[in-house]
């Protein structure tokens, strides 16, 4: 059984911002809505100091905690793995935003465009969000659903930071590169089963 | 309130960071869905009645009334209100669905109950005559699901807390069983606030066994309180930031004051002085700011806790 999962190499990161910004053409979120941003720490003592970038996304996980908490069953995982929220369903608890050891959960009191007051004719056509509902990265389940197994954050990574894969599979790429530099999830301690992994 | 709630937006540096998904408002219906369900089953326990209006108990009548504005507040919150009984829908997993099925049933069984002590105008208005009337069997089973639902109404708000693993401060249940001293201490709270307003309604002997059961509660409140702080600071680091958020930082004055001084200590001394006094005449007095400052440390007990969460960070 085919279980999707991503691996981010913090090695190959520059910070280019390009991922967060397909993903947000891709599945038009509106104004202050990432499904994955990106998050810039820095390290070290002056002056021996370099800055780290750090993708992040909806984990995916097996024991997902959003879907334990959300009361509507608005929140469903995929035989392949994916959580995904169903905002016809969602009535905005906020369970999920706070039982999510990860910030992947977005709350929209409303939508909002980039421009502020109306929406324009492009985010029209491309905003799918409902106001008073949680959305989330969906691991692009609409182009893996159309063939296209890879979502639009990997397919735009200009230093293939991102790898994406079958989980499940010990030869697949992802599982490779996970056994290889040693990857883990994020917060393993919440006990999550994240189906994202972080290189280091 | 911006338009998008997320707790991580922002520039992030992979620290602690303070929760900002839910607020005062979660507060308010936490603490008012607890004074309502303590208050509920106390009067089923030690008949805290608080006097009767056209036969049915204000006990009754407020409890459900608190239970009541506690869960329109909780829809009023809603991203969605109109969805609210999608809410109902996954009890397997969900406490808030457990909760919710817990207040409906509650707000059903007790409301039939405390509607059969309707009698108004002498017998103009009389349902004494309903089969579920008072103490009969089939009363008595009403009384028995409502004050079960009653006990789930006080505790899930902690229980939702208490399983959220993103905020190791809440992490724990010792949360939930806050939430059911507070609630349980809140309902004799009534009884001591009635008890100074309308004195001659309340024997000494009744008023002594309140105020003992009341100390109990704050003494075990104590040690809760205490117990929940001695594991945030040594369990998670994100916890640790959050007790000393409680402890030093912006909720100092809240939690040492409110909750610790207001809430516990002060109301403690006052029942000590009413309990040695019990035949004066301030016994009463003292008793009654006693109830009040256990509701005031009531709501900032929740209004602490919630500010402290905070997520621990991802690395």
């Amino acid at each position: 059984m085919t279980r999707w999962g991503m691996a981010l190499d913090l090695e190959r990161c520059v910070g280019c911002y390009a991922c967060s910004m397909a993903c947000k053409t891709e599945n038009g979120t509106p104004d202050g809505v990432w499904y994955s941003p990106v998050y810039e720490k820095e390290v070290g003592t002056y002056p021996n100091t370099k800055r780290m970038f750090i993708p992040t996304l909806c984990m995916h996980c097996e024991d997902a905690p959003c879907l334990n908490a959300c009361p509507t069953k608005a929140i469903t995982k995929r035989t392949d793995g994916i959580v995904l929220v169903d905002q016809t369903k969602c009535c905005g608890t906020r369970a999920c935003v706070a039982a999510c050891p990860y910030g992947a959960m977005n709350y929209v009191h409303e939508v909002q465009g980039a421009f502020g007051g109306e929406l324009i004719q492009l985010e029209k056509q491309s905003f799918k969000s409902t106001a008073g509902t949680v959305q989330k990265c969906t691991f692009c389940s609409h182009r893996i659903d159309a063939g296209k197994f890879e979502p639009a954050c990997v397919e735009v990574c200009p230093t293939k930071a991102r790898i994406f894969g079958d989980l499940e599979d010990p030869g697949s790429e992802i599982s490779r590169v996970i056994r290889s530099r040693n990857g883990s999830p994020a917060r393993p301690e919440a006990g999550t089963g994240p189906s994202v992994y972080y290189l280091r | 309130m911006s338009s998008v709630v997320n707790p991580f937006t922002g520039r992030w540096i992979m620290e602690p960071k303070t929760q900002n998904v839910w607020g005062n408002q979660h507060a308010t219906w936490f603490t008012l869905m607890g004074i309502g369900g303590g208050l509920f089953i106390n009067r089923l326990l030690f008949g805290i009645e608080l006097g009767r209006f056209w036969g049915m108990t204000w006990a009754d009548i407020i409890s459900l009334a608190l239970i009541g504005v506690g869960g329109l507040i909780l829809i009023a919150d809603l991203g969605k209100p109109l969805r609210v009984l999608r809410a109902l829908l996954n009890p397997r997993t969900s406490w808030i669905s457990i909760g919710a099925i817990a207040d409906f049933t509650f707000m059903g069984l007790a409301g039939l109950w405390t509607l059969a002590d309707l009698n108004f105008g002498g017998g103009g208005l009389n349902l004494t005559g309903l089969p579920w009337h008072g103490d009969g069997t089939l009363g008595l089973i009403f009384q028995v699901i409502a004050a079960l639902a009653a006990i789930v109404v006080i505790a899930y708000p902690g229980l939702v807390l208490a399983s959220s693993p993103s905020i190791p401060f809440w992490n724990s249940t010792l949360i939930p069983m806050q939430f059911l001293v507070n609630g349980f201490a809140s309902g004799l709270a009534c009884g001591l606030i009635y008890a100074a307003i309308v004195p001659s309604d309340v024997s000494g002997d009744v008023l002594t066994g309140w105020l003992s059961l009341t100390t109990g509660l704050l003494v075990l409140s104590v040690f809760l309180q205490i117990a929940h702080v001695l594991n945030g600071q040594y369990t998670h680091v994100a916890a640790k930031v959050a007790v000393r958020r409680l402890l030093s930082g912006n909720l100092q004055v809240a939690y040492l004051g409110g909750v610790v001084l207001a809430g516990l200590v002060i109301p403690l001394a006052l029942i000590a002085y009413a309990l040695s006094d019990s035949a004066g005449s301030n016994a009463a007095m003292a008793a009654g700011i006693a109830g009040v400052l256990i509701l005031a440390g009531n709501w900032l007990s929740k209004h602490t806790v919630i500010r402290a969460g905070t997520y621990a960070s991802l690395f």
